[in-house]
């Protein structure tokens, strides 16, 4: 009897000193399933062999499914999601419901420093940084060598497989190599064959069709914002000069010209590109694995621009929150740190996942560094380089999802033969309700 | 002998009840409420039937109610009469017709999003069936980016998917007639047309309601296809409303106007199903069972 | 000579009816079939245009299979077989007692109840996808098994199918088994049963496409992801930036085959009988 209770005792006792030696925290992270989780898994692998204390769990989520479950989880508020991964834009409308908390004053300070303008423009609403991003983004113009020349076509000023790029010839393509859109419809009027009404090869095509993230760039060449400054109204904007003679050239590209295939599924570009029977895209770096392992001869130039504009690309990708219902924020808050500032951090990060990173460290080392001086590294050179020149956010408005929503239905009707004009208002009348509808008081 | 039947009537009907009332009408009520708020800047407002007066004041609730009714108004009769003919040809005895039988099947384990993945490939501008087309030398169409043909390219998608599962009911239903009625009726000289529309059908009426019913509502809710081809376009031809609301709720956070339009759609089905009880199923039987 | 040729042509007209339908169902599928026989990168080669060479595997491989098992998807199939089992077998008896009660009993505000049960199918699971997530996490079923499988048993749309086929049984049979003083349960079993049986097997498929084609609920459910079903297991082949073609077809393929190869052992029950006598001369 005696011997049983001193037992229990002993064993009540090493739990409470396990307990309390070992405050263990979980955090658990909500994020994407695929290369991204494996990344991930690297950086929390090296937290917690810092942080014993500290478990990392990252629960997965598919792509196609992402924002709609990890919306319905924050939604209600579910305090085991400590750490959420999101899109950029949709930082805007994950502030103002609430779902995740500003990271304060002083870790605003260190991004700041730490990070490139653009980034940290974008995880921040109202004045607040509210997400800390992971990696960016950057669009390149890739082109199939043989059959721009087949064509008669000489190829622009572009990254290849043999050659070499320091950081001063990538500034000298960037600025002055840069192929105008309008040289680019050319050429691609140049490679399109037909045949009895079904065209064999392609010209050209963007790889997300009709996306806002895509497609930004070619207004805001021409100087045009989407929606105004105060994020209440696309009239006037979407619907302006600017965005009218954009569209109008997106137009052409399926109706006048008929260089580009009209409603292209989701990698699909890039499918087409690698057997042959799409002479350019425009497309993310991270289709350059996959390119460089098929026979096409290709090469990789710079975003193009408009003769009369500016060159102006794409930018943004993924960040980290702090969930405002998790028990555990400042442990989560740190390691938010850790995974986005901290040079360990970002370097396991960058390593394991290879997308552009923010840091102006890792950009600077991108640029000195001679292993970039080769393809496909020279790649990287070249988005880092418009990652600090020409990378436009997206803009940041609670009414985002409306706001995509409305320019792809816009652009996707405008490729399908719909009226510029009408497909134009339609999308203003769409955002500029929803905004007045989530700006409310 | 009624006083003995009374308890075994609360005990059968208790698990279902209790699972149906925790796990659906529960969820109902809590989502049904939900369309009296709205969410601003993560609070909820009680703001009454406010998202319902701004929904009636929409020009696009109108067109996307319009799309809706009109693409019902095809497919629920075309999937019907598909599946029934498929579960006559189904129940034939002729030589081979196992194999048949086996590809009829086929569609009914084919999740939807493969079968739309599958399908958006056939109809592709440089696609199968344009191929065909051009074979009898006819120009290509748009079957999904024209306003006119996408929204009757997703009903032969959504048809290819659902009519086999539908066959099956169908035949369990055939199988419920008894023989004899056949048989007396072809000693009478009934032709095999004539029994099909005096003997078949008639008999067929209770399984005909339900596969009705059962096919109304899910089309009623259909969107995955449309969410995964077209999203609505092009030029709003194919934004049926539970597209609409899936969008309110799921891609703008806004639930209280996607309850709202879920409310307005499912008090609509519910008219169209009370329609196909009072003509299908004679209301005295319903109240006498 | 007449009847000869008429009878003839009638069943010409079969054939070739079945021709047609059996290729309209046959020919989506092939083209998936043999994509998961071809090497990922080679799935869109001959489809944009559209060559005949897109039905025909090559160049041909089995590296899809391989890799559909290498991510554990002989685990992820056999854990929706299980869901989906347990779920048509409880609900089969959950649903068809429910049904047979509606059927056969009278009781205050049946028609009510009834219209209720009725409407309880009619509402688009996405929008009681959150209440629901609600309950199930009040209950502590999150990562539990039972969370997949107890919300589905009771099924609205499965009583409406046993009560619209056991009303249809007549009632001198209930009356007369009542007489030789078999109890309401016996009767169920030994009359109502086997006069529906292709009733309970529509029952019992309905249950186990809505288990085998579960999707958003499992997502949600399941947030460890530890326990996976299928359409879960497939919606991981499309990631950010790639998707694993041939493997989605291979397990497309798969999951396509699986009901059909549990249904084709009881299509007798629908057969016999009646077969033949609705267009046969």
């Amino acid at each position: 009897m005696k011997i049983r209770t001193a037992f229990a005792t002993s064993v009540v006792a090493f739990l409470a000193a396990t307990g309390t030696a070992q405050a263990s925290t979980t955090l658990t992270i909500l994020m994407l399933e695929g290369l991204d989780k494996g990344a991930m898994e690297a950086v929390a692998d090296a937290y917690m062999a810092a942080h014993p204390d500290v478990t990392v769990e990252i629960q997965a989520l598919p792509w196609g499914q992402f924002f709609q479950v990890s919306d319905l989880r924050l939604r209600s508020g579910d305090e085991n999601i400590d750490l959420i991964y999101t899109d950029a834009p949709v930082v805007a409308s994950y502030a103002a419901n609430g779902y995740i908390a500003p990271f304060g004053a002083e870790i605003e300070a260190q991004a700041r420093e730490t990070l490139v303008a653009s980034a940290g423009q974008a995880g921040t609403f109202e004045g607040e940084l509210y997400a800390l991003p992971m990696n960016s983004s950057a669009q390149v113009l890739y082109y199939n060598i043989d059959l721009l020349t087949e064509a008669g076509i000489e190829p622009p000023a572009g990254l290849t497989a043999d050659g070499q790029a320091s950081a001063d010839d990538i500034q000298a393509m960037a600025t002055e190599g840069r192929w105008t859109w309008e040289r680019l419809v050319e050429a691609a009027n140049a490679v399109t064959k037909t045949e009895d009404g079904r065209t064999q090869t392609w010209g050209f095509a963007f790889e997300q069709f009709g996306e806002l993230y895509q497609l930004q760039p070619l207004g805001a060449s021409l100087g045009g914002a989407i929606i105004s400054d105060d994020t209440m109204t696309a009239a006037d904007y979407l619907d302006g000069d600017a965005w009218r003679q954009a569209a109008n050239w997106w137009s052409g590209l399926f109706n006048v010209d008929e260089v580009s295939p009209r409603a292209l599924g989701f990698g699909e570009a890039t499918q087409m590109f690698v057997n042959g029977q799409l002479a350019m895209f425009v497309g993310g770096t991270w289709n350059v694995p996959a390119i460089a392992e098929s026979d096409i001869n290709f090469g990789i130039a710079p975003h193009p621009r408009f003769a009369e504009g500016a060159a102006v690309t794409p930018t943004g990708s993924w960040y980290l929150g702090v969930h405002a219902a998790s028990p555990d924020a400042e442990a989560a808050t740190d390691f938010a740190t850790f995974a986005t500032l901290s040079a360990e951090g970002t370097g396991i990060w960058f390593d394991n996942l290879n997308q552009l990173p923010t840091t102006l460290a890792l950009l600077e080392a991108i640029d000195t560094d001679p292993a970039y001086d080769a393809f496909p590294g020279s790649v990287m050179r070249l988005s880092a380089w418009e990652s600090r020149n020409t990378a436009q956010p997206r803009p940041v408005t609670v009414a985002f999802s409306q706001l995509q929503d409305a320019f792809r239905t816009a652009f996707v009707d405008i490729a399908n033969g719909v009226d510029v004009d009408e497909a134009l208002v339609t999308a203003v009348d769409a955002y500029d309700e929803a905004a007045r509808r989530l700006n409310r008081q | 002998m009624k006083r003995l039947t009374i308890p075994l009537a609360p005990i059968a009907l208790l698990p279902a009840l209790l699972g149906l009332a925790l796990f659906r009408v529960y969820p109902i009520v809590l989502a049904v409420f939900e369309s009296l708020f709205s969410t601003f800047r993560g609070e909820r407002l009680f703001v009454g039937f406010e998202n319902y007066i701004l929904l009636l004041t929409d020009n696009g609730f109108w067109q996307s109610l319009w799309v809706t009714l009109w693409f019902n108004l095809i497919i629920n009769p075309l999937q019907v009469a598909l599946a029934l003919l498929l579960a006559l040809m189904f129940v034939q005895k002729v030589p081979f017709i196992g194999i048949f039988r086996f590809l009829f099947l086929i569609p009914i384990g084919v999740s939807l999003p493969v079968a739309v993945i599958i399908w958006r490939i056939m109809l592709l501008p440089d696609g199968l069936l344009n191929g065909f087309l051009g074979a009898l030398g006819l120009p290509p169409l748009r079957f999904l980016t024209s306003p006119e043909l996408a929204l009757y390219s997703i009903i032969a998608i959504a048809t290819w998917k659902g009519i086999s599962y539908w066959m099956i009911f169908i035949i369990g239903g055939l199988q419920n007639i008894s023989p004899e009625i056949h048989e007396a009726a072809r000693l009478e000289g009934a032709s095999s047309w004539q029994r099909l529309w005096l003997v078949t059908l008639p008999l067929l009426k209770p399984t005909l309601l339900f596969v009705l019913v059962a096919d109304v509502t899910i089309n009623f809710l259909l969107f995955a296809p449309i969410f995964m081809l077209t999203n609505g376009g092009p030029r709003n031809s194919t934004n049926v409303l539970m597209y609409e609301a899936y969008k309110s709720g799921f891609v703008f956070g806004d639930m209280g106007r996607a309850m709202a339009i879920v409310v307005i759609l499912v008090a609509l089905l519910l008219v169209i199903v009370g329609l196909q009880f009072w003509l299908l199923s004679g209301r005295r039987q319903g109240a006498a069972s | 000579m007449n009847w000869l040729r008429s009878s003839q042509m009638r069943k010409g007209l079969i054939y070739l009816a079945l021709a047609v339908s059996a290729v309209v169902f046959i020919m989506p599928l092939w083209w998936a079939i043999i994509s998961s026989l071809r090497p990922n990168d080679a799935i869109f080669r001959d489809l944009f245009p559209f060559s005949p060479r897109a039905f025909l595997p090559e160049p041909l491989t089995v590296e899809a299979y391989f890799g559909i098992f290498e991510r554990g998807f002989g685990t992820i199939i056999w854990n929706t077989l299980m869901v989906a089992g347990l779920t048509t077998a409880f609900g089969l008896v959950v649903n068809g007692l429910a049904g047979y009660a509606f059927a056969v009993f009278n009781f205050p505000a049946k028609n009510t109840i009834l219209a209720i049960v009725v409407v309880s199918f009619m509402l688009p699971f996405e929008a009681i996808a959150m209440p629901l997530y609600g309950v199930v996490q009040q209950l502590g079923w999150i990562d539990n098994v039972a969370a997949l499988i107890v919300p589905s048993v009771a099924n609205g749309l499965a009583v409406f199918l046993f009560y619209q086929f056991f009303r249809q049984v007549p009632k001198d049979y209930y009356e007369a088994a009542r007489l030789e003083g078999a109890g309401p349960l016996r009767i169920l079993w030994s009359v109502y049963v086997p006069l529906s049986m292709p009733t309970c097997i529509s029952a019992g498929l309905m249950l186990f496409i809505f288990q085998w084609e579960a999707f958003l609920w499992p997502l949600l459910a399941m947030p460890a992801q530890e326990f996976k079903v299928i359409q879960v297991g497939m919606a991981s082949f499309q990631e950010q930036y790639t998707t694993a073609w041939n493997e989605l077809f291979g397990v497309a393929v798969i999951t396509a085959l699986i009901p059909i190869v549990l249904l084709l052992p009881l299509q007798r029950y629908y057969v016999q009988g009646l077969a033949g006598s609705g267009l046969k001369g």
